[in-house]
């Protein structure tokens, strides 16, 4: 009976080893979760081809997987830093704001900003290769769908003005955002001047 | 039982439709509206050393201001790094001997969905988190060889070691 009972043991012995060699072979993967410029990480989770998943959601949180399979790592800022030197090194500039409000209704202007758009043909001057986005915003005076159109007239018209300045126009973007995305929270049908513009990323 | 659990089946099924449609309706309405989006969904806004865009099996240069396609692979060579940024603000930067290709990249700019969906053969990756994943956080997804990363972080790092 001794034999028997040895042999599945055996076996069982081999698959292991086998699993340890193909968890030992092959090459690695990184994963880590690092704050952005505002200190937020947010979470996200790793899954292996085999097992399950890792949610990893802490300043600089890491994961490693070696022959599909997964396990907590430990690394350090400094590590970090120096695995990804280059990577973090060819980040992108972050993309600069402008804020440009309307007068009521229509996609004219106010005058104040209108002279802000000399600071945004600055901003422009700045980077190697600029491209802009421009994203129009309304108050919640009339309905969703109107303010939809009339975010994007707005975009349209800065857009335009930029264009009139000699900016490439395949280098801007134009849209609107309508009503969804007020800077000041009111009720329905309420006139609210700063929530009358568009937002331009110069990036 | 077994009607039950066909009923149950294409009333799934039905729901997941009626879920898709509006979608699949929003995009096309977005660009039907004459939203001038341009055709490409990344800028090269960093390149050093020798980076190249591979597209339909042609291998492109990659200056800073190039332009990237869905279904681009982009390749940084021993002495390259390159960083990209997508129409919804995320970024994706790449050190030396790596290999990225942009599977899909669907963005709405009015409602910020859509999706993102790169895999990474090889190199170091750092990717910053844009609209898309304030829109629905399992939209933005990146996968390697041996794992698939999805969630709201808001930058991430992901290194695939070279296979020998």
């Amino acid at each position: 009976m001794a034999i028997p009972t040895r042999r599945p043991s055996l076996f069982l012995a081999a698959a292991l080893a086998l699993a340890l060699l193909s968890a030992c072979s092959g090459p690695r993967e990184y994963f880590s979760v690092i704050p952005d410029r505002d200190g937020k990480t947010g979470q996200m989770v790793v899954t292996p081809r085999q097992g399950n998943a890792l949610a990893l959601d802490r300043t600089n949180a890491s994961a490693t997987v070696r022959g599909g399979e997964i396990s907590p790592a430990k690394l350090s800022e400094a590590e970090l830093k120096e695995m990804y030197k280059e990577a973090l090194a060819a980040q992108p500039m972050a993309p600069a704001r402008f804020l440009l409000y309307f007068v009521e209704g229509g996609d004219i202007l106010t005058a104040e900003s209108q002279r802000e758009l000399e600071n945004v043909l600055a901003e422009i001057k700045k980077r190697p290769a600029p491209d802009l986005i421009v994203v129009g915003h309304t108050d919640r005076v009339g309905s969703v769908a109107d303010n939809d159109r009339l975010a994007l007239r707005r975009a349209e018209k800065v857009r335009s003005q930029l264009v009139a300045q000699g900016f490439s126009p395949e280098g801007i973007s134009a849209s609107g955002r309508g009503e969804r995305e007020p800077l000041v929270a009111t009720a329905d049908e309420v006139a609210e001047a700063r929530n009358r513009r568009v937002e331009i990323l110069v990036r | 039982m077994k009607f039950t659990w066909l009923g149950f089946l294409s009333c799934c099924a039905v729901f997941g439709l009626v879920c898709s449609c509006p979608v699949v309706a929003q995009v096309a309405a977005a660009s039907a509206a004459g939203q001038t989006a341009p055709a490409w969904v990344a800028q090269v806004k960093v390149s050093r050393g020798i980076v190249r865009i591979e597209r339909g099996g042609q291998r492109f240069p990659s200056p800073v201001g190039a332009r990237l396609k869905v279904e681009d692979t982009v390749i940084t060579e021993a002495n390259g790094s390159v960083g990209l940024m997508f129409a919804d603000n995320s970024t994706l930067s790449m050190g030396p001997g790596g290999e990225v290709f942009l599977h899909t990249f669907s963005y709405d700019p009015t409602t910020y969905m859509g999706a993102f969906d790169a895999f990474v053969k090889q190199g170091t990756v750092s990717l910053q988190a844009g609209n898309l994943a304030q829109g629905a956080p399992d939209s933005v997804k990146i996968r390697t060889p041996q794992a698939e990363v999805k969630g709201n972080a808001r930058q991430f790092l992901v290194s695939v070691e070279e296979k020998k």
